[in-house]
């Protein structure tokens, strides 16, 4: 990054090589949408040569990244239409249509999935920087601007309402984000 | 991915049941799949912001400058040739204005002469587009080659190596439109099925088979049946290739 700031902008494939699938695993769970995800990851690199002179080496480059990442995909969610469709729960594990028709276990993770997508933004954004990200409590902390007992507070009803709504799509598949907790993501 | 246990990321005091289920749920969300990009594909639309910040930020380098130039010129004369051919065409005409027209074999030769001047001028400029740093010159100068009634075997070699060395998937992709023309070329019947094997971008390897299909190239079907059947070979790649077979009979 030291290269890219002062001017050496092919150092930025580097980066990208390091730094692309982590941003588009993040975006991609984030919006449940790979193609738009792509898009986003397109975004933060465009941003990182735009700010690259705004970076500071004392605090971490990863954490500066996704930082850039969240504003991407908050600005996205804020210039489309709110009654633009989203390809949302669906998701992944729905190229897989064969094997959650016949596997219980699939189904579980079908919902599961869904269930993620129907979460509150800010609460599924803690539990994929955690869970799939592995970013640690004070990093959660410092990307966020709060404090690490905050994150705390904040990850335990995260998953408590990831598990209620989870539940409730076990009770009645025909449950959807009408019902939910919160709202799909408006950012 | 390496994660938290999730017994660490709740605060103090959430009872041990409710801890446990939660825990459930945390670990089956192991399961949910990776999303996967195509990591080729943005990479290339990534190389292409790098290029064109490249060349608004760099100073004008001295060989950038002579490309221009080169180009500048090359306009210029290919206009002023193109209105001396015209003069010269038309009945009674002369190049410089006078009314006295030239015999006609002199005339024809000067034309003949003038057209080739043209011509080797639109070479040399793709020829030199092609050799630079940026991407997109490099672009430019495999699209000027459509330009050129008759290229000669330096153009064709050139698009040839541009195909199996060039570091940009955008230029290898637009290589092989350019080479479409001169399909019916031993060289360039023989380089192109030599590419396929051995590029690395699925992207490439796929219009490649696209070309030969296009192009009807039967002596590709040897290469397209070890690419269908090898499975170190991109899944998509292979599809393709099998496709390929079929279309080629």
């Amino acid at each position: 990054m030291h290269a890219v700031r002062k001017g050496d902008v092919a150092k930025l494939g580097i980066l990208f090589e390091r730094y692309h699938r982590p941003l588009f695993d993040f975006l991609a769970r984030m919006t449940g949408n790979t193609a738009v995800a792509e898009d986003l990851v397109q975004d933060v690199f465009v941003r990182v040569l735009k700010y690259r002179a705004t970076w500071r080496d004392e605090g971490r480059f990863e954490t500066w990244l996704f930082r850039i990442a969240r504003n991407a995909r908050a600005d996205y969610f804020k210039s489309r239409s709110l009654d633009e469709p989203i390809d949302e729960a669906a998701g992944h594990a729905s190229h897989a249509p064969l094997a959650i028709e016949t596997l219980a276990r699939d189904r579980e993770v079908a919902r599961l999935q869904r269930a993620l997508m129907l979460l509150r933004e800010d609460k599924r954004e803690l539990i994929v920087l955690a869970r799939y990200r592995g970013m640690k409590l004070d990093a959660i902390a410092d990307l966020l601007g709060v404090e690490v007992g905050t994150v705390k507070v904040r990850m335990h009803r995260a998953v408590k309402d990831l598990r209620d709504i989870f539940l409730r799509l076990n009770e009645s598949p025909s449950w959807n984000t009408r019902n939910s907790v919160g709202s799909f993501p408006t950012a | 991915m390496e994660h938290e246990k999730l017994g660490r990321l709740l605060p103090d005091g959430v009872e041990q049941r409710e801890a446990d289920e939660l825990d459930a749920t945390w670990r089956m969300l192991g399961a949910i799949d990776a999303p996967a990009p195509d990591s080729e594909r943005m990479r290339a639309r990534l190389d292409a912001v790098i290029d064109a910040v490249e060349q608004t930020q760099a100073p004008a380098r001295p060989r950038e400058v002579r490309t221009y130039v080169l180009q500048g010129l090359a306009a210029a004369a290919v206009l002023v040739i193109g209105i001396s051919i015209g003069w010269y065409a038309r009945p009674g005409g002369s190049a410089f204005g006078g009314t006295r027209p030239p015999s006609d074999t002199s005339s024809v030769s000067e034309i003949a002469a003038m057209r080739s001047e043209m011509h080797d001028l639109r070479e040399m400029v793709s020829l030199s587009l092609m050799q630079q740093q940026s991407a997109s010159e490099r672009i430019k100068g495999v699209t000027w080659t459509g330009q050129l009634d008759r290229p000669s075997g330096e153009i064709v070699t050139a698009l040839l190596d541009a195909l199996m060395h060039d570091p940009n998937v955008n230029v290898r992709l637009a290589t092989i439109d350019a080479l479409e023309r001169f399909a019916s070329r031993d060289d360039v019947r023989r380089g192109t099925i030599d590419a396929v094997q051995r590029q690395a971008s699925p992207l490439v390897q796929i219009a490649l088979i696209d070309f030969m299909v296009k192009t009807n190239e039967r002596e590709s079907v040897a290469t397209l049946r070890q690419l269908a059947m090898d499975p170190q070979v991109n899944d998509a790649v292979r599809a393709r290739a099998a496709w390929g077979l079929q279309q080629l009979g």
